[in-house]
């Protein structure tokens, strides 16, 4: 009963972190100026051209998804570090994972329900401008989008335990943009190599998270048919256990922590 | 009288530097003690060890008997740290709901025991307004509030009069002087000799990471040739 009380103060306290930031007001105003003109615009007075303005929206919801996530989750510790308040924090009759985990919860929601809100503006623009929405296809980008805030969200809060802030999200950003470009090109680079460098691509495949497994905005746009939804599950749990293994370092590194 | 408070022989490096150096001290139920020291004496991170944040590299602590890592330890435990600048974007009400549901307090306990709290720390006219608003005094006095939220037998207060006025220091002084009272058991770190003079049972003073003086309040405290300054610059003065 008291881990429940003490999870829910952490989380609420992520939470508020989050909400009362102008940060995030500035990234929803904006993704607002660019998602409602969508609902007007017909550009070049060619109807199917207003596909390339949802493939603009979508591209953006995902860079200011990807900042707000990241950046809050980047900070947590760090901030906790440099305001002191880390002191107080454990000074009090709560273990450090219980602690890490209340935090991480608390960003990972208040990500969680900004991701919410773009996607339903994004439906409620697009059922206002044509009658058939590919609901399932919408669903399925929405549950790998959260995967992919999971896996991003894991790897920098396992950053954020031993590396700066700043440093920490250039990493993480750097990682997450190689791995959507090339993630997928990595085999086809492996038979080309070297036996020495093929080992070390193979390494980096297999450790690498796979980021390029969650990006279905192309479905989404041109109302292509949705992918089985076994293949999306797999991917949601590969996120979800990837995001396990990246806590659990986490807080192993925390627990030796000395502050 | 039990001991809260036992720390035998304990040592602490970073690396080269020996912060702490075969240090053995203990705090009885109830005690004032003021444990006195310049910068980079070893106070900090003696009280670092007695909060559990880690542990020495030899020698034995305990609070309450128990290991001060244990989160039943802590449940006793309040700490006040030196300066910190707490959640920017929190008012104060939200603060001590935050720290009470870290003690496993109920929100009915919380709710009551902030508003005694904000009274008796003086933090009503702060209302709503966020922390990132509060003077240093202010957020001295909010840090009091976190520190015995929960009512926490032992209080380790870790430079506390930082940054206050004088009219905050005496009723900082006369809430010290309540929870003593009380039956509380306190420890505070301090460079305000007189603060010290005026509230404490004992004084330990650290210099270099050892302990070079363990003395009851009555035997420092003043006749006019021998006052707690007095006795501090001249135990800082001797090799």
């Amino acid at each position: 009963m008291n881990h429940v009380i003490q999870l829910k103060a952490l989380v609420r306290l992520s939470l508020l972190d989050l909400y009362r930031r102008k940060d995030l007001i500035v990234v929803a105003m904006l993704t607002l100026v660019v998602l409602v003109p969508m609902s007007f615009a017909t550009p070049f007075g060619v109807k199917g051209a207003s596909r390339y303005l949802n493939e603009i929206a979508l591209l953006l919801v995902w860079i200011f998804m990807l900042v707000i996530s990241m950046t809050r989750t980047a900070r947590i510790i760090p901030t906790e570090l440099e305001s002191r308040t880390i002191y107080p924090l454990l000074s009090k009759p709560a273990s450090r994972t219980l602690i890490l985990l209340g935090r991480y919860a608390g960003v990972l929601m208040a990500s969680l329900s900004v991701l919410l809100l773009f996607y339903t503006l994004y439906a409620t623009i697009n059922i206002l401008k044509s009658a058939v929405f590919p609901w399932e296809v919408w669903l399925q980008a929405l549950l790998l989008h959260a995967g992919f805030i999971l896996l991003a969200t894991s790897l920098a809060f396992l950053g954020s335990i031993f590396i700066h802030a700043d440093a920490n999200f250039s990493i993480i950003g750097i990682i997450v943009v190689s791995m959507l470009l090339y993630g997928q090109n990595i085999p086809v680079l492996i038979a080309d190599q070297t036996p020495a460098l093929r080992h070390l691509l193979k390494v980096i495949y297999w450790i690498a998270p796979h980021y390029e497994f969650f990006d279905v905005r192309t479905r989404l746009i041109h109302h292509w048919p949705a992918i089985p939804w076994l293949i999306c599950c797999a991917a949601f749990a590969y996120a979800v256990i990837y995001s396990m293994i990246c806590f659990g370092l986490a807080a192993w590194l925390f627990n030796r922590k000395k502050i | 009288m039990s001991s809260v408070i036992r720390i035998d022989t304990i040592s602490k490096s970073y690396g080269e530097c020996k912060a702490v150096s075969q240090l053995t001290l203990s705090l009885q139920a109830g005690e004032i003690l003021g444990f006195l020291g310049t910068n980079g004496a070893g106070k900090t991170t003696t009280i670092k060890m007695l909060l559990g944040f880690f542990a020495p590299d030899s020698g034995k602590i305990s609070v309450f008997g128990k290991d001060p890592a244990d989160a039943v330890t802590r449940q006793r435990v309040g700490f006040m740290p030196e300066t910190a600048y707490y959640y920017p974007y929190l008012n104060i009400y939200e603060l001590l709901a935050f720290y009470g549901g870290l003690c496993g307090m109920s929100p009915a306990h919380i709710r009551q025991r902030t508003e005694e709290l904000i009274e008796r720390t003086g933090l009503q006219e702060a209302g709503d307004r966020q922390l990132k608003t509060y003077s240093k005094g202010m957020l001295q006095r909010a840090g009091i509030a976190q520190a015995i939220l929960h009512d926490p037998d032992l209080l380790i207060l870790d430079e506390p009069f930082t940054g206050l006025d004088p009219l905050a220091r005496i009723h900082l002084r006369d809430l010290i002087l309540e929870l003593k009272a009380k039956g509380k058991t306190i420890l505070f770190s301090s460079h305000e000799l007189s603060e010290a003079e005026l509230m404490c049972d004992r004084v330990a003073i650290m210099k270099a990471g050892k302990l070079v003086l363990d003395k009851p309040m009555s035997e420092v405290a003043g006749d006019g040739n021998t006052n707690l300054e007095r006795i501090f610059l001249h135990v800082l003065e001797t090799p």
